[in-house]
């Protein structure tokens, strides 16, 4: 096989098996408690680092407009709107 | 809160959310689609791999290392860490996945993305009442986006426009932006999400470790915070 089919095959089923663990993992933690709450909070804190992780590869533009779309999304909570609010922001600082 | 739906409205409502993201999820796959032909993937090879994988980075990133000279198995270990983020993620979903036959668990755990995956969290953070079929719903969606913009980008190569010029290489972390409000639930999220993004900031800044690790130790710190935080407030009954 080329190492184009190996690279396929190979993430295709790395990926599957990562997304099958965790849940088979997941099963395994009690349903109250410390682990119970930290699960709980997961979603929250992962997504967290990863928008951070996001603003940490940008600059001045992308940080004011991620700031001015965190507002939209903190006042609206609408998915939409910060993303026009985000990318608007972005293109107008970055043609100043 | 809504009466009991039916599995196939709360499939299509989940799908109908998850439209704003799909625009992001678009903006990646045109990107994967104009970088594979650089690796030796044909056509073929692009649909190939987005309708297994189903995961934007870690095709990315396996494909840079394909094209910077790497064997398959570097590029393969290069995604599969990139992807290691999925099984936090899956290993919240036991209320949506208990219980089900096997090939629902398959399908649900497959179908998870970074994207449906928060819309869901998110919906369900705001008191809604979806679970599987939604997150079904959501991911389906994204899946058809992403079948045809990785599939696009690699047969209109010459033809699409640089997203930065757009902005919309920016859509990713807006949706981020947008998808982290919803997962809100209150003042105690304030410093969990601090000390994941304080963990995230000195691991890639100070460290330099590698963003994917940077990231994942972002979230169990912030979730480890809030599982210890309320040991103290719990009842001592042995």
């Amino acid at each position: 096989m080329d190492n184009v089919t190996l690279t396929v095959l190979g993430l295709g089923l790395g990926t599957f098996a990562i997304r099958l663990t965790g849940y088979l993992l997941g099963q395994r933690v009690p349903q109250t408690g410390p682990w119970a709450r930290g699960l709980e909070a997961l979603p929250g804190c992962l997504f967290a680092a990863l928008v951070t992780y996001l603003l940490l590869q940008g600059q001045g533009p992308e940080w004011i407009a991620g700031a001015l779309a965190a507002l939209t999304a903190a006042l609206t909570r609408s998915l939409s709107l910060t993303m026009i609010v985000g990318i608007g922001v972005v293109l107008l600082v970055r043609g100043l | 809160m809504p009466s009991q739906m039916s599995d196939k409205s709360e499939f299509f409502m989940g799908a109908r959310e998850s439209v704003p993201l799909a625009l992001s999820v678009t903006v990646y796959g045109m990107a994967f689609g104009l970088l594979a032909p650089q690796a030796g993937f044909g056509h073929g090879d692009v649909g190939v791999m987005s309708a297994l994988v189903y995961g934007g980075s870690a095709q990315i990133v396996a494909v840079e290392r394909l094209i910077s000279g790497s064997v398959a198995m570097a590029a393969v270990i290069a995604g599969v860490a990139l992807n290691l983020r999925l099984m936090l993620m899956t290993a919240t979903l036991q209320d949506e996945l208990r219980g089900r036959p096997r090939w629902q668990i398959a399908l649900g755990v497959q179908s998870t993305t970074d994207a449906n995956w928060a819309l869901t969290k998110g919906a369900q953070a705001s008191g809604r009442a979806v679970g599987y079929w939604y997150h079904l719903g959501g991911g389906g969606a994204v899946y058809v986006a992403w079948m045809i913009s990785t599939l696009g980008g690699s047969v209109l190569a010459q033809l699409v426009p640089a997203p930065e010029r757009l902005g919309l290489d920016f859509a990713l972390t807006a949706a981020s932006i947008g998808l982290l409000r919803g997962l809100w639930k209150g003042a105690g999220d304030m410093a969990p999400w601090l000390v994941s993004g304080a963990v995230v900031v000195i691991g890639m800044s100070v460290l330099g470790v590698d963003p994917s690790l940077a990231m994942i130790a972002g979230g169990i710190g912030g979730a480890a915070l809030a599982g210890v935080r309320g040991l103290q407030q719990e009842p001592q009954n042995g």
